[in-house]
């Protein structure tokens, strides 16, 4: 099933763009990462990001610098690990999120 | 053997209640992944396990209602055995819309010469027949997509469901069977109260692991 998925809800793309930061561990997420992780394009990328830091799911850690990195929020880890379960139980019962 | 029966129909009682309350999670966490994702299907769900958690409710207050707290002994009254046999259309409906509903959520997944017998099998639900064979066949659907949904997901939490729904199956199969021997019957209670633990420990698990 994975391997046929040709649609992805907009809260999978959120869900997958803040795993994509918390796979970094501590020192968060660069946009080109993310981009790759979560396989968007650079104007979703753009538009998401804006959104995940309004929503305060997402802090943006290093804005001094060229280079930006995203650290997740208390919230977004709160956020995941709740989307998370939701996923493993939408998925034993084979809804796809 | 009077005092037998009363205690088969008090688990039987407890053991509906409990899978009652964790059919109400199942619906609540259901409703909460639908609230997250906007995924039409996890509302179905939601409403079968709320659907579910009617039936066993019903059938737990009906069979309180008319045995334990009337404590019916002997005939019943023609009125009386009309308003068991409307509940017990009611109960039966309830489950097979559930269980229809299971399907469109997860698609891709009389005869005793002992009267307390009679009393037993009359009451808590007058066992149709026709309504339970109905039932398993929608169940075999719901099983068969679990089946699949595992098969190819091959996750714990898809095991879980797989054997939450064969245990519920498994259960009407022993409910058609218990028209014979009153054991079965509270047989059949026993794979549907495993059924929905597995349930529970698939949403137990779900936000530990």
């Amino acid at each position: 099933m994975k391997g046929k998925r040709t649609y992805r809800s907009k809260m999978r793309i959120l869900a997958d763009m803040m795993r994509a930061i918390q796979g970094e561990g501590e020192n968060g997420a660069g946009p080109t990462k993310i981009l790759y992780s979560a396989n968007l394009s650079h104007d979703r990328l753009t538009q998401y990001l804006d959104e995940l830091v309004k929503k305060e799911l997402i802090i943006l850690t290093d804005s001094e610098s060229n280079s930006r990195v995203y650290g997740l929020t208390e919230k977004g880890r709160s956020f995941l690990k709740e989307f998370v379960r939701v996923e493993r139980i939408s998925e034993a019962f084979g809804i796809e999120v | 053997m009077q005092e037998h029966i009363a205690t088969l129909i008090r688990l039987d009682l407890l053991f509906e209640s409990i899978g009652g309350i964790i059919a109400l999670m199942v619906a609540y966490y259901a409703t909460k992944a639908f609230n997250l994702t906007g995924q039409k299907r996890l509302s179905d769900l939601s409403t079968g396990f709320l659907v579910l958690a009617a039936a066993l409710f019903s059938h737990v207050g009906g069979t309180w209602y008319f045995f334990v707290r009337f404590g019916i002994e002997g005939e019943l009254s023609p009125e009386l055995m009309r308003l068991i046999v409307v509940v017990t259309a009611a109960y039966h409906f309830l489950r097979i819309m559930a269980y229809i509903l299971f399907v469109v959520s997860t698609r891709h997944s009389v005869r005793t010469k002992q009267p307390e017998m009679l009393m037993l099998l009359a009451l808590p639900v007058l066992i149709d027949i026709n309504l339970e064979i109905l039932t398993i066949i929608i169940l075999l659907v719901v099983v068969l997509q679990a089946f699949m949904n595992y098969a190819v997901v091959r996750s714990r939490y898809a095991l879980y469901v797989l054997t939450g729904f064969s245990m519920f199956l498994l259960s009407h199969v022993f409910l058609i069977l218990a028209a014979d021997n009153v054991g079965t019957y509270l047989l059949s209670q026993a794979f549907q109260l495993l059924g929905f633990l597995a349930f529970l420990v698939m949403l137990y698990k779900a936000g530990r692991e």
